[in-house]
């Protein structure tokens, strides 16, 4: 009860927020934020529950990105028909990865080095495929299916909302409950009936089909497509968020996505500056604090209780 | 025709040396500490800029600025090794990780502070030499035979010296080893230096045939990785083979196929062998 | 219930097992005695499908099960334990049992449990009532909040049973239930699998302790390098010269 109450509080305040500050501003932060909280969010059904490092997730955010935008303009579709389609596509390649990978049997580090490989394959096709992607270049995107930072906002929080609540119901679920089996111990999984195969590929298409959401929203938010979306930087990004955040309660990437997102619009990082501190914050949560920023406040909380 | 696939053979061959040396780095520290250590890629990159720092602007003589770079490599290494490596033995995931981190924090210091403008070393070894109507740089081939040594040396190290033997028994059994008075400490850290240094070596050499980048170590780390698993991930002599392997087959194909689809055979040579035959070609040979 | 019929396993140049024929009855506990090495283990290892036989059949209910997948014959209602208790770190006994409860709630709802996922489960009140019966029957109750590194030798050995009991089987395979422990713990093993069979599970329970399973099965196999060297009551096995060979040495089974 406790936790429901606290859950309500917390989306009452980020739902009246904009009246409280007109900043433009603060908004768009937190609509990036949002949208990489999706993104860290569906990437730690897949490596923090299921225990699969899948170095594909950027792929699928970013080609849902690009798919989006060519669906629509191509096919007539619109937008919405565009993330749709993104989706569906995303969804067809992550089950033809997941199945080809999951099929070798093949190891967490096996499967990290694959799913780079297919996300890399993924990002050298966007890049050279000049005629449709524009290549390095990348495309502006005109179209403004959402209009205004308020309309942003709304939709953002309620895309991120969304994914919480299906990876929450997934999580607490017997379907949860087998995810944790695989990546604790698959081989006992194997023995006691769970279909080891077909659940790490639910984990891993469901993951991608919501980071495919999260692209199709963020690049039109931004307002342009680049290659550099499926690119490892991205991958290292997302799994930064992952590892910051906490990797045991759902929602706890969240917070590693709102201070990654959040600190370079403070501080003004350059690019460079933004990959050092992902590879410091790496660093810094495996060899000092694996349990994440959630996790560390969990045990002060228990400590003092 | 021929001419211009032979010219490619020999220059597949001469890069291959470079994917190969990496790879030994990459296949050393696999075999010893039980992780694949895609830092080696920076290293090679430290290695690279280092030497082209000692060479054009302090002024050393070449020979003395690889030394040099390969001293500099070292040094990071155990830096790296004593800070960051040491705490992810035998765990692949976390060592992936805390390597990516690194790979993350150190090209972009050298952004920071090469910034992004290639840089070009002055020409070391001008002249060409004919071999047989092929037109080959000296440096290339000086290149060539200077790896090939370091190759063969450490393979002659591996198997004749006490320490080499060693680091085999201990990468074949820890226990066994450990038990015999190998000081499995040393040895690790001792591997991811010396790994480095290769690596740097590496960088240093390039540093003589092309210009500089800062990204230039996540290209090659990639392909070394791949000839390392390509040829068996734990054997010398097969990453040396597994580079030369690669290099060749890209240069040939970038005859047939386009430039853009030269980085994708690694990458799909690499899913192939990963899921077919996850040890490398050459398991099971030292 | 279940027939082997010319199993053989070959790796590389050793055979694991050899031509090995054998049938299980139902409601009947089979041991299956053999020393180390004699094949006892990987036998278990095809049967419950974590290894593929080199040539023969196994017969489950009248379907041969050779090569299938280890959570298919699981689901068939054939369950394997482990030797060395393979466990879930970090989570307590109790969790491991609602994982282990995956099989039966397919097993009831089979498609429509996906509309559980996002309806407040029925089922996982079902689930966990189940669990703490499957706890009293293996005297874990005390261990129920325990998380696995906590628990002692005894307990995991007895919890991979309970996460097999938790799978509904028709047939519980036991690899070495017994070894290393005390023997107040075998006691406790031994009472459990009893009531089991009074319920009427078949077992199978291989070990190379001969004392706990001379007491406990009705019927016994001795396995000696992969191959079958003796059939009958457990008495009968156990007095069988190539049996006493095999465990003791030739000058042994001359006395």
């Amino acid at each position: 009860m406790k936790r429901l109450a606290g859950t309500a509080l917390v989306a009452a305040a980020l739902l009246a927020l904009p009246l409280a500050t007109q900043s433009d501003f603060v908004l768009t932060i937190l609509v990036f934020a949002f949208l990489q909280g999706m993104l860290a969010v569906s990437f730690n059904l897949v490596f923090g529950y299921a225990g699969q490092l899948s170095m594909f997730h950027a792929a699928a955010f970013g080609i849902a990105a690009y798919a989006t935008h060519l669906f629509g303009k191509h096919l007539g579709v619109g937008y919405w028909g565009g993330v749709v389609l993104a989706a569906a596509l995303v969804a067809a390649i992550s089950v033809v990865v997941g199945a080809i990978c999951f099929r070798f049997r093949l190891r967490e580090f096996y499967f990290a080095v694959v799913t780079l490989a297919f996300s890399e394959m993924a990002r050298l096709t966007v890049l050279n495929w000049n005629s449709m992607t524009n290549g390095s270049l990348g495309i502006n995107l005109q179209e403004r299916p959402i209009d205004g930072t308020l309309a942003w906002y709304y939709v953002a929080l309620g895309a991120l909302a969304i994914t919480l609540v299906v990876c929450w119901r997934l999580v607490h679920s017997w379907m949860g409950r087998a995810f944790v089996a695989i990546r604790l111990n698959d081989e006992l999984g194997d023995t006691l009936g769970i279909n080891v195969f077909r659940y790490k590929l639910v984990a891993f298409t469901a993951g991608s089909i919501m980071a495919a959401f999260a692209g199709s929203l963020y690049a039109y938010f931004l307002g342009s497509l680049e290659p550099g979306l499926l690119s490892i930087d991205t991958s290292l990004g997302i799994i930064a968020m992952v590892l910051l955040g906490g990797r045991r309660a759902v929602a706890a990437p969240v917070l590693g996505a709102l201070v990654l997102t959040a600190l370079p619009h403070l501080i003004h990082f350059s690019a460079e500056i933004r990959s050092l501190v992902y590879g410091a914050i790496l660093i810094f949560s495996i060899l000092v604090m694996p349990q994440g920023i959630y996790g560390a406040a969990a045990q002060l909380i228990r400590r003092h209780a | 025709m021929t001419q211009l696939i032979a010219g490619q053979l020999l220059n597949g061959a001469i890069v291959g040396t470079l994917y190969g040396i990496v790879a030994l780095g990459v296949t050393l520290t696999f075999g010893i500490t039980g992780i694949v250590n895609f830092a080696l890629g920076v290293f090679m990159m430290l290695g690279a800029y280092a030497a082209w720092y000692f060479a054009d602007t302090v002024g050393l003589p070449y020979p003395l600025a690889v030394l040099a770079a390969v001293g500099v490599t070292a040094a990071a290494g155990l830096a790296a090794d004593q800070a960051l490596f040491r705490f992810t033995r035998n765990n692949l995931v976390n060592g992936l990780l805390v390597s990516l981190g690194l790979i993350a924090v150190l090209e972009a210091c050298a952004l920071l502070v090469f910034t992004a403008t290639p840089k070009e070393m002055h020409r070391v070894l001008p002249g060409i030499v004919m071999l047989g109507g092929l037109v080959l740089p000296k440096m290339k081939l000086v290149v060539f035979a200077l790896l090939l040594t370091v190759i063969f040396a450490t393979y002659a190290a591996l198997t004749r010296t006490w320490t080499g033997r060693a680091a085999y028994a201990y990468a074949q059994n820890p226990e066994a080893a450990a038990l015999m008075g190998v000081a499995t400490a040393r040895l690790q850290s001792g591997v991811v230096v010396y790994s480095c240094g290769l690596a740097g070596l590496g960088g240093a050499l390039y540093a003589a045939l092309y210009s500089l980048e800062p990204t230039l170590g996540s290209l090659f780390i990639l392909k070394a990785v791949e000839a390392a698993i390509l040829a068996g991930i734990g054997s010398v002599t097969g990453a040396l083979l597994g580079g030369v392997i690669l290099g060749v087959t890209e240069g040939v194909g970038s005859i047939y196929l386009p430039l853009a689809f030269r980085d994708a055979y690694g990458l799909v040579f690499l899913v192939l062998i990963l899921l077919f035959k996850p040890a490398g070609l050459f398991a099971g040979r030292r | 219930m279940l027939e082997v019929r010319g199993l053989t396993k070959r790796f590389g140049g050793l055979t694991a097992v050899a031509e090995l024929s054998f049938s299980i009855v139902q409601g009947e506990i089979i041991g299956i005695f053999g020393p180390n090495g004699s094949g006892k283990t990987t036998l278990l290892n095809l049967v419950a499908g974590l290894a593929r036989p080199t040539s023969g059949v196994i017969l489950w209910q009248g379907t041969n099960i050779a090569g299938w997948q280890a959570h298919q014959i699981a689901a068939a209602g054939l369950v394997k334990t482990f030797q060395n208790p393979q466990l879930f770190p970090e989570l307590t006994a109790l969790e491991h049992l609602l994982i282990a409860g995956h099989l039966a709630l397919k097993r009831r709802l089979g498609w429509q449990r996906l509309a559980t996922l996002f309806r407040h489960a029925q089922a996982s009140q079902t689930l966990a009532h189940r669990a703490r019966e499957v706890l009293a029957l293996c005297r874990l109750d005390a261990a129920r909040e325990a998380r696995a590194a906590e628990l002692s030798y005894g307990e995991e050995k007895m919890l991979g049973v309970a996460m097999g009991l938790m799978c509904e089987p028709q047939l519980l395979l036991l690899d070495e239930p017994a070894s290393g422990l005390g023997a107040e713990e075998i006691a406790n093993l031994e009472r459990v699998l009893r009531d089991l069979k009074r319920e009427g599970m078949t077992l199978c329970v291989i070990d190379h302790k001969v004392g706990f399973l001379r007491q406990l099965a009705d019927r016994a196999i001795s396995l000696h390098h992969g191959a079958k060297i003796a059939e009958g009551t457990p008495e009968e096995v156990l007095r069988n010269p190539s049996v006493v060979s095999a465990y003791l040495g030739r000058a042994h089974a001359a006395i």
